[in-house]
């Protein structure tokens, strides 16, 4: 009878698997082939020309890649921003949370007004900082004109300043939706007992609330980093990566390498190194968590 | 006395957390109020330096973007649509039963699922290449088909996520109870499971819509003219239009509405979406 149950579980499973199938081969077929199909790319001397030819060229595009001086610039803004921005929206959104969660708890639907930045595409963000922001139509630097404070956005000492205020503008709302979300799961008996032990208001939020919502604080701050690094969308609109190199991210840069430099073979070898250290990475945290949720 | 007093500080507090809220709210939605806002001025009025206060609104843009032959903006709508709807039911489809699989008979449980959920955090432009290599090959480029694929491909981590998290939530009674009946995992999973999930399935639904609306690199690159989406298509304005602001400013809130409307109905879905990636199912 047992045998038989197992038997029947064991033949389930196996018709289970077919509803893997056709996802496992749909990935395959995107991801897998081409992340195979790049790593070969890296190797060769391939032109636009010639996809299937090419010849094998060992790692002369890898040394082409980590010689070109602005992989490294690249780099560096993809990672200085990335930091800068996750810790502007993270700092921003708690203060946020701590100030805001009594007016939200009574009327959730307020919420939604914060959060309509999240749902805009960033690069049509990109373009409507674009005309917001312009030096002769736009409407902020007209009234600050007026106000006596004549600010060229989008020139060059204050362009790295302008793609850094657009992405925490319109992420801070995500970085506060999750804490909020996490902040509003905290029990209320948590308040009435601190309120006993003489704990309210702001002595309330750093010495009760924080500590509670650290691991949250974490997983916001982790998500916000990775989605800064690899940013794209918006800066490409704003300024293209320019001017010069000056706001170049690291997808930019591969971007412009392959679409508009032509430098295939270093292209393709600068983004086999970033998805390995990107998965790298990702297994580190993996095995991070893990061991965290063992002990 | 005392009451009294913590009273008053308590109203000055609120008034304060209001001011803070209007403050932010205005201050985070100014790109879309002021675009708004701009879509309905005439030129002249554009032009005006300072900006005046109050106009006359007009839609004489929305009537030269969208008006037939004028510009290619209706048919960029058209793509955005066709791409996005696309995308978001082939990623449910396919990630719906494998959700159900992975849940319900663990397999694939251990090794599928974390690899691709981390998909997400991987940089997209890494696939950008090998893609617009393969699609060249494979004739895909500039394609409605090659567009649903990607966004598909974009999709499925958060869809996937989001599946698994609400199967799990389903008592298994009521599997249990079907297959009593006699109904096997494909019956179990169409007459049992497909009904109960119709609001997970709603809402990646309008998510996955809305990530697909607003993608812009794999548009920015696969296409080039057929299957241009209205993210990209819109940026083609601010070039070809020169100084044509107002028609622009027209693009783009047309560009912007949809994901607005949707994701009012599934904000409360969008930060459990988003943590895609960090958490495991």
């Amino acid at each position: 009878m047992a045998g038989q149950t197992v038997g029947v579980r064991a033949k389930e499973q196996a018709e289970a698997r077919y509803f893997l199938v056709a996802l496992c081969a749909f990935l395959a077929l995107m991801l897998g082939f081409p992340a195979v199909a790049n790593l070969w790319y890296s190797f060769s001397n391939f032109t636009f020309h010639d996809l299937t030819g090419g010849s094998f060229v060992g790692l002369a595009n890898y040394q082409k890649a980590i010689s070109n001086p602005n992989l490294w610039a690249a780099f560096g803004f993809s990672l200085k921003f990335a930091a800068i921005c996750m810790t502007i929206e993270v700092v921003a959104g708690l203060l946020l949370v701590f100030i805001l969660h009594p007016l939200l708890l009574k009327r959730p639907w307020l919420t939604g007004i914060l959060m309509l930045p999240m749902m805009v595409s960033p690069a049509l963000m990109g373009v409507m900082y674009r005309l917001i922001l312009n030096e002769f139509t736009g409407v902020i630097p007209a009234y600050l004109a007026l106000a006596g404070y004549p600010i060229n956005f989008l020139g060059r000492n204050n362009v790295y300043m302008t793609v850094i205020g657009i992405e925490v503008l319109q992420w801070t709302p995500f970085a506060f939706l999750i804490m909020l979300t996490a902040r509003q799961g905290l029990a209320g008996e948590l308040e009435e007992a601190a309120a006993v032990d003489g704990a309210t208001g702001f002595r309330f939020n750093t010495l009760v609330v924080l500590p509670v919502m650290i691991p949250t604080i974490i997983i916001v701050a982790f998500i916000r980093f990775i989605d800064s690094f690899r940013v794209f969308d918006h800066i490409y609109v704003l300024t293209g990566g320019g001017p010069g190199n000056r706001t170049t991210s690291l997808s930019i840069y591969i971007y412009k390498l392959f679409f508009n430099q032509n430098f295939l073979g270093e292209a393709v070898a600068v983004s086999i190194m970033l998805l390995v250290a990107s998965l790298t990475l990702l297994f580190a945290g993996l095995r991070l968590a893990i061991r965290r949720n063992g002990r | 006395m005392i009451v009294r007093r913590r009273n008053l500080a308590s109203r000055i507090g609120t008034a304060l957390r209001w001011l803070v809220f209007i403050v932010t709210g205005f201050v985070l939605n100014l790109p879309i109020i002021m675009t708004v806002v701009t879509s309905l001025k005439s030129t002249a009025d554009i032009n005006t330096s300072p900006p005046p206060l109050l106009f006359e609104p007009t839609l004489d843009n929305y009537r030269e973007v969208l008006g037939a032959g004028n510009t290619d903006l209706p048919g960029y709508i058209l793509n955005s649509i066709v791409i996005a709807g696309g995308g978001a039911l082939l990623a449910i489809a396919l990630a719906f039963p494998a959700a159900y699989a992975m849940v319900r008979y663990e397999v694939g449980k251990s090794w599928l699922l974390p690899l691709i959920t981390n998909l997400r955090a991987v940089p997209l432009i890494i696939f950008a290449i090998p893609i617009y290599l393969m699609y060249q090959l494979a004739g895909l480029l500039d394609s409605w088909t090659g567009m649903i694929l990607i966004e598909c491909v974009i999709n499925i981590p958060v869809a996937l996520v989001l599946f698994v998290g609400f199967v799990q939530d389903i008592p298994e009674e009521m599997d249990a109870a079907a297959k009593i009946d006699g109904a096997s995992i494909w019956g179990t999973l169409w007459h049992v499971i497909f009904p109960l999930s119709r609001p997970i399935l709603f809402a990646v639904l309008i998510l996955s819509f809305v990530y697909g609306w607003n993608e812009f690199l794999f548009g920015l690159i696969l296409t080039t003219k057929q299957a241009v989406p209205v993210t990209v298509g819109a940026t083609f304005f601010v070039t070809s239009y020169g100084v044509k602001w107002g028609a622009t400013a027209a693009a783009m809130t047309l560009g912007i509405i949809p994901p607005l409307i949707l994701g009012l109905f599934a904000y409360p879905y969008i930060g459990k979406s988003m943590l895609t990636g960090a958490v495991k199912g």
